[in-house]
């Protein structure tokens, strides 16, 4: 796995660094995160969205539905989340790239055509909204719930997946790109883990001219050979399967030789596991999406991603100002989990949207001492710059987040 | 190996490990000659199917393209698949739990959207390969695994179902009908819309076994064939009759799903450019000089 060294690094990595540079030529818009979300897809050649109206996903299907038929694309209001996910699967089969966006309530019935999707290598990007939970929950209010539920997607274990987080409207866009792409070149669904803040929020956004002349858009190209699936390969870049032009691939939800072929077999199950896994684990390199801040010198680290993210990074500047050497980690790519961005032997703060504690328990884990990680559960809300700047006071002066209503800092 | 099989078949993938007698293999060999009959080339028919024996043992025995979708979502997948590939043939196989149990929803707004598809579904009363519970097309009273004191719960007919739902061909047939079989699967595929095949084959193994206390496949066989005849052979009426036969039939009446969004994009694009043409226009009369688009 590739280490980089964090500790130096200061600002964004992340592949629109460069393209933001590169494109100038656009319209300047007051736009919504769903709005900037539907863009991205359309730029990046989504020509299906399959999907089932939730709040606050809501609008990219309609931006959708209104989009895709300009551009030659289908809008499918499917009858369920499942039934959306599983059209997403059969397009994107057929060559199409395509798209479905939901909510907590409709990521739940998504797991089998995740499940489907991932053993399959089938590439579709799918949208999360999250709002607080569980089950409906409040539905305009942002939670932070489904980071576990993200990573394992599908029952059965035995996969790797890939789940990135925006915290702008602009970078909503930029994201979106990115994981068409990641999701030809990894042959997998990505998973967009956004909020309700960042999908209803309106922003300034950037939007480029010409979709036809981004070059960094990774087109769809067709696997029309044996092996359909390289099991027992770690390769990145095989083109997607086919299904139409009588190649005699065959897909389906058994344990699958390189034809497809359904086998119940221990050496079988251990080269398509070796793939499913590997083919993410070795190429961690090209996953790492990120924003650092003051790490040079920071003895206490907030940790935070989408929405949340922004309240946070404000109260790192307040607490550096207020003199605590702070510093502050925004994972993007949230999995495969960034483990060296929390390298750094220091205090870290891990500030997210649900009481229970999920980011925080991989930063338990990534960190060099589990004892120095501390949490700042909030639900329904985004932490306040106040709360954040009085947090990392508190655990720089006495390694302790302070009493603060509504914020949860025990994690068991 | 019998010559249609050597013709669309995979030789790796046959014989399936369906049990010895299973009705499943027979019906498969009945929707090749309905393909030889009509001529569809082998790369023109796309194989979906689902889980539980009727998806597993066909599962990737077409020797074209194939897929299995998950137990009850392989509408949902050709859904999608149908409008990106809207020119192939679609042979979706499926057993009345697929069908009609865990995916009813999206076999009924498959037949809504009138989506181009043939479904067939192979139904053995119950569910086979978890080892014979009933299903909601098990007949009422008969003993499976899980209705140890008889069907009790009310089932329902499929057909109705997707009739209802707008289906645009209707046809129920069993595996004692081989040439009406073959005659049905010919007009259902040459609709360009929703077709739905009901066909009711015995499963010696479970449902033979427990409901009808024999795994003897021509016993089975003569269950079912004297249901569609309402008759017995000492001449007595049976519990209950399968009218088989086509149902309903309004083929190529109305337009396919995947049309319908063709038709629908290609309206949208005359639109805009009949938009951006006037607007064309509009600035050469009006000469402003600074367009505000
Ligand atoms: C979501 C899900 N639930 C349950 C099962 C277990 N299961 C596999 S096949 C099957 C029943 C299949 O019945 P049917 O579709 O009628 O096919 P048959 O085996 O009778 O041919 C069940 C319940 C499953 N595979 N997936
Ligand atoms: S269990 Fe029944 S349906 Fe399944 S293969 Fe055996 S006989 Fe056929
Ligand atoms: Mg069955």
């Amino acid at each position: 796995m590739a280490t980089l060294t964090v500790s130096t690094r200061v600002g964004l990595v992340a592949p629109w660094v460069e393209w933001e540079k590169r494109c100038t030529d656009g319209r300047r818009l007051l736009e919504a995160g769903t709005y900037a979300l539907t863009e991205g897809a359309i730029a990046a050649g989504c020509r299906v969205f399959a999907g089932y109206p939730i709040t606050p996903a809501t609008d990219i299907a309609e931006y959708m539905s209104k989009r895709l038929p300009q551009v030659g694309g289908y809008y499918v209001q499917s009858e369920d989340e499942l039934a959306g996910m599983h059209a997403c699967a059969g397009a994107s089969l057929g060559g199409l790239k395509a798209m479905t966006a939901t909510s907590g309530p409709g990521y739940t019935l998504m797991h089998d055509a995740y499940g489907w999707s991932i053993t399959n290598e089938i590439p579709m990007v799918v949208v999360d909204a999250m709002r607080v939970g569980p089950i409906s929950g409040i539905t305009g209010a942002p939670g932070q719930g489904e980071f576990y539920i993200a990573r394992y997607a599908s029952h059965g274990g035995n996969f790797e997946t890939i789940v990135l987080s925006p915290s702008s409207v602009q970078e909503a866009f930029w994201l979106t790109i990115d994981a068409f792409n990641l999701a030809e070149r990894f042959r997998t669904p990505v998973t967009i883990l956004t909020d309700q803040v960042i999908s209803d929020m309106w922003e300034d956004l950037f939007i480029p001219a010409d979709y036809d002349a981004l070059d960094f858009v990774i087109p769809r190209k067709h696997n029309l050979m044996m092996p359909f699936y390289p099991v027992g390969s770690a390769d990145l870049d095989v083109p997607p399967n086919l299904i139409g032009r009588g190649t005699g691939v065959c897909v389906s939800a058994y344990t699958h030789t390189e034809e497809g072929y359904d086998i119940e077999d221990m050496a079988a199950q251990w080269a398509q596991t070796y793939r499913l896994i590997n083919k993410i684990r070795h190429h961690t390199d090209q996953l790492a999406r990120y924003e650092t801040l003051g790490l040079e010198d920071a003895e206490v680290v907030a940790v935070a991603y989408g929405a949340n993210a922004r309240t946070v990074k404000t109260g790192v500047l307040e607490a550096r100002r207020r003199g605590v050497k702070a510093g502050f980690v925004r994972p993007i790519t949230l999995w495969p989990f960034l483990d060296e961005l929390y390298e750094r032997d220091c205090r870290y703060v891990v500030c997210e949207l649900n009481y229970d504690g999920q980011l925080v328990r991989e930063v338990m884990r990534a960190a060099p001492d589990k004892k120095k990680v501390h949490f700042m559960g909030k639900s329904a809300e985004l932490h306040t710059v106040a709360e954040v700047a009085a947090g990392l006071e508190g655990v720089a002066r006495s390694n302790r987040v302070p009493e603060l209503p509504y914020i949860w800092t025990e994690v068991r | 190996m019998n010559k249609l099989a050597a013709k669309y078949l995979r030789p790796s993938q046959i014989p399936t490990k369906a049990c010895h007698g299973c009705g499943l293999g027979m019906i498969e060999n009945w929707l090749l000659q309905a393909i030889d009959e009509l001529g569809f080339k082998q790369e023109n028919v796309i194989f979906g199917t689902g889980i539980g024996c009727v998806g597993r043992q066909t599962f990737a025995t077409w020797g074209g393209d194939n897929f299995g979708a998950t137990h009850g979502r392989a509408l949902a997948v050709a859904t999608g698949l149908k409008l990106a590939q809207p020119d192939k043939k679609y042979l979706i196989v499926v057993g009345d739990g697929d069908a009609a149990s865990i995916g009813t929803s999206h076999l009924i707004h498959a037949a809504r959207r009138n989506l181009g598809v043939t479904v067939i579904c192979e139904d053995n009363m119950g569910y086979e390969s978890t080892g014979g519970q009933f299903s909601p097309t098990t007949p009422a009273n008969y003993v499976t695994n899980s209705s140890p004191y008889g069907m009790a719960e009310p089932g329902f007919d499929p057909c109705d179902v997707v009739k209802a739902a707008g289906a645009t061909f209707v046809a129920e047939t069993t595996a004692t009908q081989w040439h009406q079989t073959v005659k049905i699967v010919k007009k259902a595929l040459q609709n360009d819309g929703f077709s739905f095949v009901h066909v009711r084959f015995p499963c010696n193994e479970n449902f033979g076994a427990y409901a009808l206390g024999t795994r003897d496949t021509l016993k089975n066989l003569e269950w079912i064939y004297e249901h569609t005849q309402g008759r017995k052979p000492d001449g007595s009426e049976t519990d209950f009759t399968w009218e088989t036969g086509i149902k309903h039939d309004v083929s190529n009446s109305r337009p396919e799903f995947s049309k319908i969004m063709r038709d629908m994009n290609a309206r949208v694009q005359a639109d805009m450019a009949a938009k951006a043409a006037a607007a064309a226009g509009d600035d050469k009369t009006r000469d402003d000089g600074h367009g505000t688009h």
